[in-house]
């Protein structure tokens, strides 16, 4: 019962104001990122954390949470009306949202969006708040051994699962993990690979690495590539259609239940909700054959999916501190920056807090839905401007962002050539979610395997003999071994199809970032 | 029941992919070199790990030393690198990705001046006294008035001051409206 007089307090204290105009504030800018192809969730929210660094620390992740609830939202916009996605976590909803929209149908498909988008957090809302708080109460018995695993597994499957190569995905994790390496270290504060320069010893922020890995290369990409596709008119309304979510039901529900599961999954990214959920739609659907050529049902399933995994991605987050996509991770980052220190001690030093952030997620869903009746057109005269206008202007914002979190002139030569390397390393198919989460989970991983191995006087065996870090022990060594081709040709023998099965649903990825 | 091959299934590391042969050879050939890049790199992880103070005269814990982490994502690297590069070798060249195609001669030319108006912009125009919005106002400029160039020369135009009139209204509104958000409504520093 304390509990729902907790998140009842929680609504109340954002019945102000200054909270909704902020939240109505991050949504808004959040749509306008997600609408802009390229310009990601990450990005939005690593911008806006430097903008809302003053502010109390309530509304600064307020602004946030909504930034990114409004960022996948938003596109859905692009991949109905440009066949583009907005943000990597829309690319599912790209075939048929395109294909409604050719047949004059894109009023809508936006109205569909809509629709999903609302129930889907809606739903994710609902299991934030049901299951953050025993989250952490089990993660609370977790140890050194098992801190140590969940990051390791964290990055690996983040390594495993985005991108085409998982050989690609892991290096750019152990690169993320080598850079959070960099500077003073947290037992002896002994300065690693700074090679006597005393800007290193800091380390590479978070703020700034994110900013040139989402940013900058999202610059460069664009305006390498100058090629400017056409929009599909918008003719009919965009309300959005809640009859198809009656209609519709148990695919809604399903990929809310799809969706949060993918997000409490370390390092899967929002893509994969929306995927597995569209896979799942269409393996169950009567209307197969219309994946694909302008499906309702697919649409549905992909932008509820997608927008699920949000609230899925900010349960593991809070609860044991590891982010379940590279938003999430700015998140997690944003509530250190403030003084909330995410992880299995939250429930106890700051047990306001996870429902502070169930009735921010719910702010941020009622603010999409504004937005989604009243300001659909207006906000996608963004897609007009020049690019050659944009980009730059957005550098300006790059640059203050990578600045203004320490005043250091050296996080903006960071961003630039973390951006610059960025860019090149995507055009050869490198991914940079793994590296966004080896850079968060690095110094995690460090310490619990400095401090595991005192416990245990130097002996492994904890790390593989407690359940718990078995269990994780187990998942991440063999999903690493999956890709050998011979234990997977023995696991194919031992499991029959079901593995492929299984994996067919995970491996159809799109390319890009969230 | 015929079980349809799934792509998504297939996914190794050694499997081919149905690629012409000369992407094929591209493909692995750039990986072949990345995969060496890569088992340098962790080497001289490694070789830094090794070398690296292990603080033994405040006698800590052995277990605890520093380079200890660094040192197995060294290895982690080395390995995988090493897989990277055979796998190419075998000219596997599986996991193309769309990204990758030959740049344009226009393509590279485009992103040398982006790369340099941004290097310029954050390396000598930011942080050196000049004020934000002078800086930022200048880099707008340069980069609308560039970029947009080869749009002129397809349009078989000069340069007017039309252009130039738009280049400094959105240049010196933007370094502005930034300077009035974020130092004056939300406190932020500006370099």
């Amino acid at each position: 019962m304390s509990g729902l007089a907790d998140l009842l307090q929680a609504y109340l204290g954002f019945m102000n104001p200054t909270s909704i105009a902020l939240g109505l504030g991050g949504a808004l800018l959040g749509i306008i990122v997600g609408i802009l192809p390229g310009l990601s969730a990450t990005l939005v929210i690593a911008l806006l954390t430097t903008i809302t660094i003053k502010l109390p620390a309530h509304n600064a992740i307020l602004v946030l949470i909504c930034s990114y609830v409004g960022a996948l939202y938003g596109g859905s916009r692009t991949a109905i009306l440009l066949n583009i996605p907005g943000t990597a976590a829309n690319a599912a909803s790209c075939a048929d949202g395109y294909a409604l929209a050719q047949r004059g149908e894109a009023g809508r498909a936006i109205g569909i969006a809509t629709s999903g988008a609302f129930t889907g957090t809606l739903f994710g809302v609902l299991c934030l708040a049901a299951f953050t708080p025993s989250l952490a109460e089990v993660a609370l018995s977790f140890g050194a051994y098992e801190f140590f695993w969940l990051a390791l597994f964290g990055v690996t499957m983040s390594g495993t699962i985005v991108g085409n190569d998982p050989i690609k995905g892991w290096l750019m994790g152990a690169l993320g993990l080598f850079v959070a390496q960099i500077g003073q270290e947290g037992l002896y504060a002994y300065n690693r690979f700074t090679f006597g320069w005393d800007e290193l010893s800091g380390g590479i922020s978070l703020i700034p690495a994110l900013v040139g890995a989402f940013g900058l290369a999202e610059i460069l990409t664009t305006l390498a590539e100058p090629a400017e596709k056409q929009l599909v008119e918008l003719k009919d309304s965009v309300l959005p259609r809640f009859r198809e979510v009656f209609q519709y039901w148990k695919t809604v529900l399903r990929s809310g239940v799809i969706g949060v599961l993918t997000g409490l999954l370390p390092g899967v990214g929002e893509d994969s909700g929306a995927w597995m959920s569209y896979a799942a739609a269409k393996a169950t659907s009567k209307e197969k054959e219309l994946f694909g050529k302008g499906s309702i049902d697919g649409l549905m399933a992909a932008e509820t999916g997608d927008m699920a995994s949000i609230p899925g991605h900010i349960i593991p987050a809070l609860a044991l501190g590891i982010p379940g996509s590279a938003p999430s991770a700015v998140l997690l980052a944003a509530m250190i920056i403030h003084g909330i220190q995410p992880g299995p001690m939250m429930m106890i030093e700051h047990p306001h807090f996870v429902y502070q952030v169930v009735a921010m997620t719910t702010l941020a869903t009622i603010t999409i839905l504004i937005f989604g009746l009243f300001l659909v057109k207006p906000l996608l005269l963004i897609l007009r401007i020049r690019r050659s206008v944009l980009m730059p202007v957005i550098y300006l914002l790059c640059t203050v962002g990578a600045f203004a979190s320490a005043s250091r002139l050296f996080d903006i030569y960071a961003m630039l050539a973390i951006g610059i390397g960025a860019f090149f390393l995507r055009r050869r198919g490198y991914q940079m979610a793994p590296f966004v989460l080896g850079l968060v989970l690095g110094p995690l991983l460090d310490k619990s395997l400095r401090r595991g191995l005192v416990l245990s006087d130097g002996s492994l065996a904890p790390f593989f003999t407690r359940p718990i870090s078995l269990a994780f022990a187990i998942v991440t060594i063999f999903t690493m071994m999956l890709y050998i081709p011979a234990f997977k040709a023995g696991v194919q023998r031992v499991t029959g199809g079901f593995g492929s099965m299984v994996r067919s649903a995970v491996g159809r990825q799109p390319k890009g970032e969230t | 029941m015929d079980a349809q091959p799934d792509p998504a299934a297939e996914r190794d590391l050694f499997a081919a992919e149905d690629l012409t042969a000369a992407e094929a050879h591209a493909v692995a050939s750039a990986d072949l070199r990345a995969g060496v890049a890569w088992l340098a790199f962790g080497v001289a992880v490694l070789v830094g790990s090794i070398t690296m103070d292990r603080l033994q005269n405040q006698h800590i814990n052995p277990y605890t030393v520093p380079g200890l982490l660094p040192g197995c994502l060294g290895i982690a690297t080395v390995l995988l690198g090493a897989l990277l590069g055979i796998r190419s070798w075998r000219r596997g060249g599986r996991f193309l990705d769309v990204a990758w195609v030959r740049m344009s001669g226009a393509m590279v030319r485009r992103l040398a001046v982006v790369i340099g108006l941004v290097v310029v912009y954050s390396v000598v125009l930011v942080g050196h006294g000049l004020p934000f919005w002078l800086a930022s106002a200048i880099f707008i400029v340069a980069s609308i008035l560039l970029l947009q160039r080869p749009q002129r020369a397809a349009a078989g135009r000069r340069l007017n001051a039309r252009d130039v009139l738009f280049a400094l209204t959105v240049g010196l509104a933007s370094g502005w409206l930034i300077t009035l958000v974020f130092q004056d409504a939300f406190l932020v520093r500006l370099p």
